[in-house]
């Protein structure tokens, strides 16, 4: 019999970050047992509804991929754990089933001032925070500890070595508005859009790159969807205070709030607290007072 | 993906670079109150240290010395850890439970030993 490709603990590794960096599930199936007794830690994994690696066993192939299929279609029944899996012999293996989804990301296109205070909100709200720029004294870890992910591109293409996935959380604040432009039209050439894209700029300069999107043919709906001029409108300045109203917006598209003040959303005051007695009459029962 | 995960992932990558072997302990099943569920790793380098937990000191002893023996005789292995009667543990508020971790030896590639 022919050796069986099946995938090592270390190739299965690399396998599952490549996966997850290029924004999709995946799933490893490891044998914990088999009657052989000598075939615990092989591995197949499944990604893009594609077995990779093999038991060498078509009947073991095929339930170790409808098993994985169950668990990344979010069927609640399926979830990371110990499955028997039929032999084509009969009997049975044990296999560990492992289910993973990307990470949500922010990737921070420009290393400047702004970059800063944008990481570690970043990194404050759980996201992995990447960090790109074409000078290499900016994209320095020294500049951001709490990235994962500090690295110098070419803004002519960044995504071509940076992959964005649906998760991913693109934040345009280079030095040079050119350099927005030529990466926010790379980043709207994704069949599938981040599920966040902000591009700094004032009204005129955003409105240029707009028109010129427009003319290059870009629909009007792929444009609705980038927030430009970047972040909420609380007024804010600083690059710290303009970091805040960026995570702000980000909290926003997560958890539908209308970013207006919950004072004004409520009106507590005005809704549900009396208003003084007046002795103008008209609101008041009749037959009341002294 | 956590950045847990991805720490253990890239570390099982960096010990293959560098040549170490090492071994991996999954939490692969759990019964009552365990302080890690399915899915939570440890990696063991011998030279440098753990990476993650499957336990926060309950039962990872068992765990680390598994992986000792799992990387001498290239197999690996399942370790039950039963939390239940642990006279060592004074955070008994969290353990209480049974563990079954996955042990799994890693050896930089040519260097596995010869299992026949």
């Amino acid at each position: 019999m022919s050796k069986t490709p099946f995938l090592t603990l270390a190739s299965a590794s690399a396998q599952l970050l490549e996966a997850m960096d290029a924004g999709e599930k995946a799933a490893v199936l490891a044998l914990v047992s088999h009657p052989d007794g000598t075939r615990s830690g092989e591995r197949v994994l499944v990604r893009e509804g594609k077995l990779i690696g093999s038991f060498g066993d078509p009947v073991a192939d095929e339930g170790a991929r409808d098993l994985a299929l169950k668990g990344l279609s979010g069927n609640v029944a399926v979830e990371s754990g110990v499955y028997p899996l039929p032999l084509e012999e009969g009997g049975e293996a044990s296999v560990y089933l492992e289910l993973h989804h990307p990470s949500a990301e922010m990737v921070i296109v420009g290393a400047g001032h702004l970059a800063q205070p944008l990481c570690t909100l970043g990194a404050l709200l759980g996201l992995r925070v990447r960090v790109l720029d074409d000078r290499p004294e900016f994209a320095t870890r020294e500049r951001f500890p709490e990235a994962s992910d500090v690295r110098r591109v070419d803004f002519s293409d960044p995504f071509q070595e940076v992959k964005l996935h649906p998760w991913s959380h693109v934040l345009l604040v280079t030095r040079g508005h050119r350099y927005d432009f030529e990466c926010l039209r790379k980043v709207l050439q994704h069949e599938v859009l981040p599920v966040y894209i902000g591009m700094i700029g004032s009204r005129r300069r955003v409105r240029a790159t707009f028109g010129a999107l427009l003319k290059e043919g870009f629909p009007r709906e792929v444009l609705a969807h980038v927030r430009a001029p970047i972040g909420l409108d609380i007024g804010a300045e600083t690059p710290a205070e303009i970091a805040v109203s960026v995570v702000a917006e980000i909290v926003e598209e997560w958890r539908g709030g209308s970013g207006r003040p919950l004072r004004e959303v409520e009106r507590v005051l005005e809704r549900f607290t009396a208003e003084p007695e007046q002795n103008d009459g008209g609101t008041t029962d009749a037959g009341g007072g002294p | 993906m956590t950045n847990e995960d991805r720490e253990i992932f890239e570390g099982i990558l960096q010990a293959q670079a560098e040549g170490k072997p090492c071994a991996l302990a999954t939490v692969v099943s759990t019964r009552g109150s365990t302080p890690r569920k399915n899915g939570a790793k440890m990696l063991v380098d011998p030279a440098e240290g753990l990476i993650g937990t499957v336990g926060g000191g309950c039962g990872e002893a068992e765990v680390i010395t598994a992986a000792g023996k799992a990387l001498e005789t290239g197999l690996p292995v399942i370790v039950e850890v039963d939390l239940t009667d642990d006279p060592l543990s004074w955070t008994g508020s969290v353990c209480g439970g049974l563990l079954r971790v996955f042990v799994e030896p890693i050896y930089p590639e040519g260097q596995e030993p010869n299992g026949e």
